[in-house]
């Protein structure tokens, strides 16, 4: 499928890189992660089961599985280091005639995250409409006090129900398409000849790569800060809370904290969640719906009232396991992104080799993309 | 511009939820759920679609028909997944016409 100009390859102790003499891309690194994340996944589903600690000492097999996809993140780097674009393979057949073959190739591994992703998406809609909403259920006046009812609680019912929790969610939003555009720059910069970009920034001709490379390092550092900020908020909104202080807590109906998902009881064991929204004496009987039966069970002595007390495992499972997978793929992208610009702060990327930043561009992109469905589906709605 | 449409579109988004639109709603007959499910989905659209054709280069580029084509490739399945699994039922297997179940097939 690739052409390689009849060009005789020199293997180097660190692999096949030797980019002038029309080296193809073919490193063997891809191969060691994939042996690490293999040891890494068999290794971590040993530890816990069901939620309890089984089996500590597979903590062995997960630290030999980052290890090992360590060593196979240094190999590859320590190969794409000296990746300079003077050979850059593309198709020779159709369909992907004169397409860069690295194009082609992040296109089809997006294909396979889009089948992740979906298959994540199609089990939220399927338990989503298919178990009752625990709304839905605590108004209908089907419940007792002290015995658990099945429901769905979407997550975005604690979320969106006041702006101080919906915050994280709204600024790691904004904070997501502004590193989209980052790349964005970061690729424009590095992708503009030496002689545009001179005049662009008034600057004498030799000094343009020496500018280029601290202009590209800045553009590619602010995304790793934003994806960085990106996981900080969401730990901040899984697992800590934040405080309201001073005025903020009056905006706060007088709660000086804003608790966690954690804290509020919104976890994967859940099989005993409670709210004040589903406590009849919380809402006095004022706030429930007077078209709903448990308005009118209440109104007759048909209610006796209470708190009402849901099993929300499998709506919970959906959203970390969803939301999980995207911040996953977020840190996969932050790994990337170290690296990236620690080379362009090396002046590792110029007009000849830009389309590298490109080919991370659409990777990460494509996280955003996947934001743009989870964050109104699973935070708002 | 690209950017800024997103960012506008985006903050539309998290308007509609943290306003409340239920006055607006029962005037046009909706809930304020509904109203606010169906601004999610026209937001959500055309920035999916920003991000796709702009960011990603699925459009204006020379190589983008083809690209474009490799991205829609999985459509199928997702499509089945969605359609046929997400939007079933938990009782889909037993409620299913009966043609359509073992017995009379088998």
């Amino acid at each position: 499928m690739s052409g390689d100009h009849g060009h005789e390859h020199h293997i180097e102790p660190w692999g096949p890189h030797d980019w002038s003499h029309g080296a193809p891309h073919n490193s063997f690194a891809p191969l060691v992660m994939s042996i690490g994340f293999g040891v890494f996944l068999y290794a971590f589903a040993n530890i816990f089961v069901m939620g309890g600690l089984e089996n500590i000492s597979s903590m062995a097999g997960v630290m030999l599985g980052f290890i090992i996809i360590t060593i196979g993140l240094i190999i590859w780097w320590r190969q794409d280091m000296s990746f300079d674009g003077v050979y850059e393979p593309q198709g020779v057949g159709a369909p992907f005639r004169n397409i860069d073959l690295r194009k082609v190739a992040m296109w089809i591994f997006l294909m396979s995250e889009m089948m992740v992703f979906t298959s994540l998406f199609s089990t939220y809609i399927r338990y989503r409409l298919g178990i009752p909403n625990c709304e839905d259920v605590f108004l209908s006046g089907e419940w007792v006090e002290g015995t658990t009812v099945n429901c769905f609680e979407p997550a975005a019912h604690l979320i969106a129900s006041s702006w101080f929790h919906l915050a994280p969610g709204a600024v790691n939003t904004f904070a997501l398409i502004v590193s989209s555009f980052t790349i964005v720059l970061a690729l424009k910069t590095a992708k503009m000849s030496n002689k545009k970009y001179a005049k662009k920034y008034d600057i004498e001709t030799a000094n343009v790569d020496a500018h280029r490379s601290r202009k590209v390092g800045i553009y590619l550092g602010s995304t790793l800060f934003l994806a960085t900020l990106f996981l900080t908020l969401k730990l901040i909104e899984w697992f800590v809370g934040f405080p309201t202080p001073g005025p903020l807590t009056d905006l706060n109906h007088g709660h000086s904290e804003i608790k966690s998902l954690f804290a509020e009881g919104y976890t994967i064991h859940a099989n005993a969640y409670t709210n004040y929204h589903y406590d009849t004496s919380y809402h006095g009987g004022h706030d429930i719906p007077t078209d709903s039966a448990l308005y009118a069970m209440l109104e007759s002595g048909a209610h006796p009232g209470g708190m009402m007390m849901a099993d929300i495992r499998v709506s919970a499972s959906t959203f970390y396991v969803t939301t999980g997978t995207h911040g996953v793929h977020v840190f996969a992208g932050m790994v990337g992104l170290s690296y990236m610009t620690f080379k362009a702060l090396r002046g590792g990327y110029g007009p000849s080799n830009a389309v590298s930043i490109e080919y991370f561009g659409l990777y990460w992109h494509f996280v955003d993309l996947v934001w743009v469905l989870v964050f109104p589906f699973f935070y708002l709605y | 511009m690209n950017f800024y449409g997103l960012m506008i579109l985006t903050a539309i988004e998290v308007g509609a939820v943290g306003v409340d639109l239920s006055a607006f709603a029962e005037s046009i007959g909706a809930t304020e759920k509904q109203l606010t499910f169906g601004i999610l989905w026209g937001i959500g659209i055309p920035k999916f679609i920003m991000i796709a054709a702009i960011f990603m280069h699925l459009y204006g580029d020379a190589d983008s028909k083809i690209l474009t084509m490799t991205a829609l490739f999985p459509a199928f399945f997702i499509i089945v997944m969605i359609f046929f699994i997400g939007l079933t039922s938990p009782g889909a297997p037993t409620d299913l016409p009966a043609w359509c179940r073992p017995p009379s097939w088998l």
